[in-house]
């Protein structure tokens, strides 16, 4: 039983991350130009990149997040994922440093400003992609 | 380590098919963008997307919002309640999207429903304004307009503002 919840736990997160980040991919790959106005209300990238940024994120959240849930590469997937969720982690604080009181634009289910809900949902993708990541090197540390 | 140099070298395939495919969708928004002309094409998708979306909705200038506030307009701040707490138009009463939904007609007891009513948000990309400006017109307001300029411009326009603090 305890071996089955061991490999049962680790499957149901990765499928989870991975359900995650592709929704959150595909609500701003439909709608492009209103990520891109929230990318630029961060005020972090001049125009000439937000446009740019507003192409390119989605499919960087969508890619590794469908290939984890097709079983794909998990770890460079999960390396991935980690490191978008570092990176978003860094823009929020930043953000709440700068006292900007604006929308995350984070894609999930229903809108919401920058702030603690915020910071601690992107901590626990973050936090979900490191145990998941060490998880999988388990067995190729064990040589399996 | 060659573990580890394995899995970034195939995160940065991903990463780079990820970015050819999000370029090759997305190629007239990132040809604008790299012209320097994203923020007029997203003031025209905005305008487009609101004129659909909100069939109906009358919007006032800046200089006609005033001008209803010192007339004795109703103001209505369409921003979540800390923000509004913190600083809004002298008189405005606080009316969130999600307010309106929740408590309905009961949210502006006593209001009459010919009252001038102007409903503003932060700035100008924020659809809360016209949200609630829309509910209201189904509630049967009929002197509802929505202020787009929204908070920020009313700010830094000089116009009066004051805090709830």
């Amino acid at each position: 039983m305890a071996r089955r919840l061991n490999w049962m736990i680790p499957r149901l997160l990765e499928a989870s991350l991975g359900a995650i980040f592709v929704y959150a991919g595909l609500q701003k790959h439909w709608r492009p130009e209103e990520f891109a106005e929230a990318i630029l209300a961060y005020r972090l990238l001049p125009p000439g990149l937000a446009g740019l940024a507003a192409a390119v994120l989605p499919w960087v959240e969508l890619c590794p997040g469908a290939l984890l849930l097709l079983g794909f590469k998990k770890r460079s997937c999960l390396l991935l994922l980690g490191l978008l969720s570092g990176v978003f982690m860094a823009v929020l604080l930043l953000t709440l440093a700068r006292g900007l009181k604006i929308d995350c634009g984070c894609g999930l289910f229903f809108q919401r400003q920058v702030g603690l809900a915020a910071v601690l949902e992107d901590g626990l993708f973050l936090a979900a992609a490191a145990a998941l990541y060490w998880w999988e090197l388990k067995p190729v540390a064990r040589g399996q | 380590m060659s573990l580890l140099r394995e899995d970034l070298g195939w995160a940065g395939f991903i990463l780079a098919v990820a970015a050819f495919f999000g370029i090759l969708q997305h190629w007239t928004l990132v040809q604008v963008s790299l012209r320097g002309e994203l923020p007029r094409h997203l003031e025209e998708s905005r305008a487009q997307r609101r004129a659909v979306q909100f069939q109906g909705v009358k919007t006032v200038s800046l200089d006609q919002a005033h001008t209803l506030w010192q007339g004795g307009a109703l103001f209505l701040d369409a921003r979540e309640a800390q923000e509004f707490r913190e600083i809004h138009v002298p008189g405005a009463l606080n009316l969130p999207p999600e307010v309106l939904e929740k408590e309905g007609e009961r949210a502006l007891t006593g209001v009459p429903k010919d009252r001038a009513i102007v409903v503003y948000c932060g700035q100008a990309a924020c659809d809360a304004a016209l949200k609630v400006a829309e509910g209201l017109q189904q509630r049967g307001y009929t002197q509802v307009q929505a202020f787009l300029g929204g908070f920020q411009a009313w700010d830094e326009a000089g116009f009066p503002a004051e805090t709830s603090q």
